[in-house]
């Protein structure tokens, strides 16, 4: 019972989360980059976060930077799931040659670490949001191939299969029809999960600079007020709101993620009881 | 025991793995826009005469084909010529290797530690899975998890240096460095909180696998049996349930030596801990693109190596686990 409000108190604070992005110029009026205060300014009716060291307003920044970290999270997830999806399968519906390239490729690319690759390949090509939420989903995405084709090597022998095939259905149509519906509740707690993952990951990368500075999204304001002396300084105004902006999206995302592994996975459910 | 034909095949995916990596970062350097040579030199100087310019091209054998210069590239990185920095003018490894120390400092206890704190909470809660205390903790644990790493760390230095003032806001030595030289007790007040955060932060990583790993344990036929027999409850947990639930702990651990660079990045970062962490963020903040590409080439070898050895050692414990048959 109380499971269930928890997920659908985490569905609102999505929800929320999603049209606060979208109306962000009805909300914040004042603008992210335009200097409409003092510097360093407290909160005030103006400035509901005060201003920060070029005396930007903080509420603005705060509002539009959800549009950049909540797009970076879910497209990157996004790209990670379907490209996992897509890839794991068709290697397991077919099987033989391609699959057996496709693993052993797997089996070079696993040990690679992403984080690192991620970086270097950012600063080789120094691309948009949507450049690296590509890029963060090609890496992501290896691990996730084994798990779908593992489900479809089991799906493409049961009997629905066989007899989708003897009355003529082609390939893409099995595929399409037959095997994506049963490996779905995989696919969206992984994208859940991910989005999660990789939303965190995100502010965490935009907070070790991976943006140029003209990105405004929470890691890059984390960053600037924990460098320019937010703390030393004692104006939690200006470092807190964006960090409890990330743990609330995380929570709510984790929390849904959870509630649909249960829902999907009946073993969780009879181990956690 | 370990068969000859599996190792061989296992060396050969680790070789082909870091060959992948190379090559990465081969082509990235040389596809870069503007010369390797003119953009290591500018760091030196502002000005450079072309004859140096063609000098260094030489010297470095710029002017080869590129074949040549991809096999001299892979001779290089094997001897551990791993390039020059744009933004400091140094050799690259020298650079990574020194700050490996500084990051070893606090990873050492930290992962030991982690280690521990996480395996023992995991087993106890996954003994007890579905109680509320072990419901409590996993609450608690998810909750833990889902706020990143860097803002627990600024919150660390929010509330226990800048409000109580008990430990300095970062760095790794005081100030008195200037005149009475490093001390260890003093690098060690510096460390006490990054290290402190990173054990928190690992155990609850291995709290995870350890309680997920008891709570497949416990549903096995042979606890089953273990009962029927009659054992108590403490020889289960101990004799049969604990050998057989630490075994991921083993793949684990030796992933978690390797997360030795990335894991620790945010935190050094927070903390301006003299490690490779923080040097992975100034690289990325001055986009150094030879020496992030050192920092990865390291951080791979020392995930490939660690990767070869938990399969090895987990196929060495348990002869069910081998590569490849996973259908």
């Amino acid at each position: 019972m109380s499971r269930k409000i928890i997920l659908w108190g985490s569905v609102a604070v999505l929800c929320i989360y999603i049209g606060i992005a979208l109306a962000a110029p009805l909300i914040a009026p004042l603008g992210p980059t335009a200097i409409t205060g003092k510097p360093l300014q407290p909160p005030d009716n103006r400035h509901i976060f005060g201003t920060n060291n070029i005396g930007q307003d903080i509420f603005a920044q705060l509002v539009y930077g959800s549009r950049i970290t909540l797009l970076f999270g879910f497209f990157s997830a996004l790209f990670s799931v379907l490209i996992s999806t897509g890839i794991g399968i068709v290697i397991g519906y077919y099987g033989g040659l391609v699959d057996e390239i496709v693993c052993r490729a797997i089996d070079i690319f696993m040990p690679i670490p992403m984080f690192p690759l991620l970086i270097v390949l950012t600063t080789f090509f120094s691309p948009g949001v949507i450049e690296v939420s590509l890029l963060m989903g090609i890496l992501g995405s290896v691990y996730g191939i084994r798990i779908i084709r593992t489900q479809v090597l089991s799906l493409a022998r049961t009997n629905f299969v066989e007899g989708a095939r003897a009355i003529g259905a082609s390939d893409f149509q099995i595929m399409y029809r037959h095997i994506l519906p049963n490996v779905m509740p995989i696919v969206m707690v992984k994208f859940v999960s991910a989005s999660q993952h990789l939303l965190v990951m995100g502010v965490g990368l935009s907070f070790i600079g991976l943006w140029d500075t003209s990105t405004i999204d929470w890691g890059t304001m984390i960053q600037n007020a924990y460098s320019q002396g937010g703390i030393a300084l004692g104006l939690w105004w200006w470092i807190l709101p964006p960090g409890i902006a990330v743990i609330g999206i995380s929570l709510a995302l984790a929390m849904i993620g959870y509630s649909f592994e249960e829902k999907f996975n009946p073993r969780v459910e009879v181990n956690r009881i | 025991m370990i068969s000859g034909k599996y190792l061989l095949r296992r060396l050969c995916y680790s070789g082909a793995s870091f060959f992948v990596c190379i090559t990465i970062t081969f082509f990235l350097l040389h596809l870069m826009p503007g010369d390797y040579i003119t953009n290591y030199l500018l760091s030196l100087s502002n000005t450079i005469p072309q004859a140096a310019v063609e000098q260094f091209r030489h010297q470095f054998g710029l002017d080869l084909p590129l074949t040549d210069q991809y096999v001299l590239y892979i001779v290089n990185i094997l001897h551990g010529q791993w390039g020059y920095s744009y933004a400091y003018g140094l050799p690259v490894f020298p650079m990574i290797t020194g700050k490996l120390c500084w990051s070893l400092i606090l990873l050492l206890p930290a992962t030991v530690l982690g280690i521990l704190i996480g395996t023992v909470i995991g087993a106890w809660s996954g003994w007890k899975s579905g109680g509320k205390k072990d419901l409590a903790i996993f609450n608690v644990m998810i909750v833990i998890r889902a706020i990143p790493e860097f803002w627990w760390a600024i919150m660390a230095v929010m509330v226990f240096s800048f409000y109580l003032r008990w430990f300095p806001l970062g760095g790794y030595s005081s100030i008195s460095v200037l005149t009475t030289g490093l001390s260890i007790p003093d690098v060690l007040y510096h460390a006490i909180l990054p290290i402190a955060l990173m054990t928190f932060f690992i155990a609850t990583g291995n709290y995870y696998v350890m309680r997920n790993s008891m709570i497949s344990v416990i549903g096995e036929d042979y606890i089953t049996t273990a009962r029927a027999k009659g054992l108590d409850e403490r020889g289960i947990l101990w004799r049969h349930a604990l050998k057989n639930a630490l075994l991921p702990m083993v793949t684990i651990t030796t992933f978690q030596c390797a997360a030795i660079i990335m894991g620790n990045v945010f935190i050094e970062t927070v903390f301006s801990w003299p490690g490779i962490g923080f040097l992975t963020t100034e690289a990325l903040t001055m986009r150094d693109l030879p020496l992030l590409e050192g920092i990865f080439l390291l951080d791979s070898l020392l995930t490939i190596a660690s990767m070869l050895l938990a399969d090895i050692l987990s196929s060495m414990i348990d002869p069910r686990i081998r590569m490849g048959n996973d259908e």
